[in-house]
């Protein structure tokens, strides 16, 4: 299910500016096209988390692009150590069985 | 309640001891001033923030009261109105917030960053293999599907075509009608949606038709309906008139002694089927009398004797 700009822009509570800024920072990549961007929950998520960085906890513009990046490294790291641990158990089963 | 100290205990209160009142969730004094508020929460935030701590599910807990707390104390009217005890600690509930790491752990997730272990896989088959299928995943996750509205003239409706439609990005898109496509269907055209991410497919283009009206056809299923006026010498002597139909005037044989309201069917003249073959055209006749006055017609129908005994309206006796 893909959002468009407008609500976008409504649901995120951002100004055409901003986002756009945020956009060209790449902390937002939304899918679609340049003109017509497609959005989905997960970037409302992202939205929510740079407002929250910049707002309640006071990083500043060169810190939440680190953030971000580290962020993401972090799911996926996490999400590499679930698939390891997945792998694991299956072999352990096929060896069991 | 127990008062407690509520720095770096926090963390380890036990559920059933959560703190509700805001000054010592933020672990501020009473008389601490907005300032002080903003710090301790921001101290507190840092730390207790669910996306800086995916996984951690009392992290969130703690940061929904943290932040419910800050909301209290950091609007002034709040704060005096909680002081006076007008509202309860609740009096500022942030509306629901659904947190970035919820979708972050997605497989197909457009934001996910595996590069942390790359050195790891160097060195491993099983790591090297799990990120070749999570890198796979994410090239192929295809584009969006894109929607659009095309209206449709009821004729190209019935009879297919092609039409251009223009697409935001510029361009235009190719949409070819089928034969008896129905109003509010919708034409999935594969690939033409946004691009796919590296060489994943593109998405779909939803196109959905809606059909303009016609002036004289109307459409029930797969048959056309229209209305047919004929003269008072057709109605009565019969004869070959022409009838409109979606591809264009056939001659239709009028029987003798045609009525208003009789419906003449012209057999696969109206839509196309999908599973093959075609509607049926109705044609439904409406007598017309000539539009200027007549003598010759009105000395006729005065003599008429047999025309004055019939009464049309016997059924509608009450």
């Amino acid at each position: 299910m893909t959002i468009s700009r407008r609500e976008f822009l409504l649901r995120a509570r951002l100004d055409d500016g901003t986002l756009e800024a945020w956009i060209t920072e790449e902390w937002l990549i939304p899918g679609g096209t340049r003109t017509e961007p497609a959005f989905t929950d997960a970037d409302i998520a992202r939205a929510a988390l740079i407002r929250d960085l910049r707002h309640d906890l006071a990083v500043n513009d060169a810190g939440i692009g680190v953030i971000l990046s580290l962020v993401d490294q972090m799911h996926g790291l996490r999400r590499t150590l679930a698939d390891l641990m997945r792998e694991m158990r299956e072999r352990e089963g096929e060896r069991g069985g | 309640m127990r008062l407690r100290d509520c720095g770096d205990a926090r963390a380890l209160l036990p559920e059933e001891e959560i703190l509700t009142d805001p000054y010592q969730l933020l672990g501020v004094e009473k008389t601490a001033s907005l300032d002080d508020i903003r710090k301790s929460y921001r101290k507190l935030a840092k730390k207790l923030h669910p996306d800086l701590n995916p996984g951690n599910k009392q992290a969130e807990e703690e940061f929904k009261q943290v932040s419910t707390a800050y909301d209290l104390l950091s609007d002034p009217d709040k704060r005096a109105k909680f002081d006076r005890g007008e509202i309860d600690a609740t009096g500022a509930e942030r509306p629901q917030q659904r947190f970035y790491r919820d979708f972050a752990s997605a497989s197909d997730h457009a934001y996910a960053d595996a590069s942390g272990f790359e050195d790891f896989a160097a060195g491993d088959d099983l790591f090297a293999e799990i990120l070749r299928r999570q890198a796979q995943a994410r090239a192929n996750a295809p584009g969006a599907d894109m929607h659009f509205r095309l209206a449709v003239d009821f004729l190209d409706a019935v009879n297919g075509g092609t039409m251009r439609l223009g697409v935001p990005d510029g361009g235009t898109l190719e949409v070819k009608i089928p034969a008896g496509i129905a109003d509010a269907q919708v034409l999935r055209l594969r690939g033409k949606g946004a691009p796919g991410r590296g060489t994943g497919k593109p998405g779909d283009a939803l196109v959905e038709v809606t059909v303009r009206p016609h002036r004289f056809f109307t459409r029930e299923g797969d048959d056309i309906h229209v209305e047919l006026p004929v003269t008072l010498t057709e109605a009565v002597l019969g004869g070959e008139v022409p009838v409109p139909t979606p591809t264009g005037p056939v001659m239709m044989r009028v029987p003798k002694h045609s009525n208003t309201g009789a419906v003449l069917r012209l057999k696969g003249k109206g839509v196309h089927r999908q599973g093959g073959g075609h509607g049926d055209e109705l044609v439904r006749l409406k007598v017309m009398l000539p539009p200027a006055p007549d003598p010759e017609l009105e000395s006729f129908l005065a003599g008429w004797l047999a025309g004055k005994s019939y009464d049309p309206r016997r059924d509608m006796q009450p």
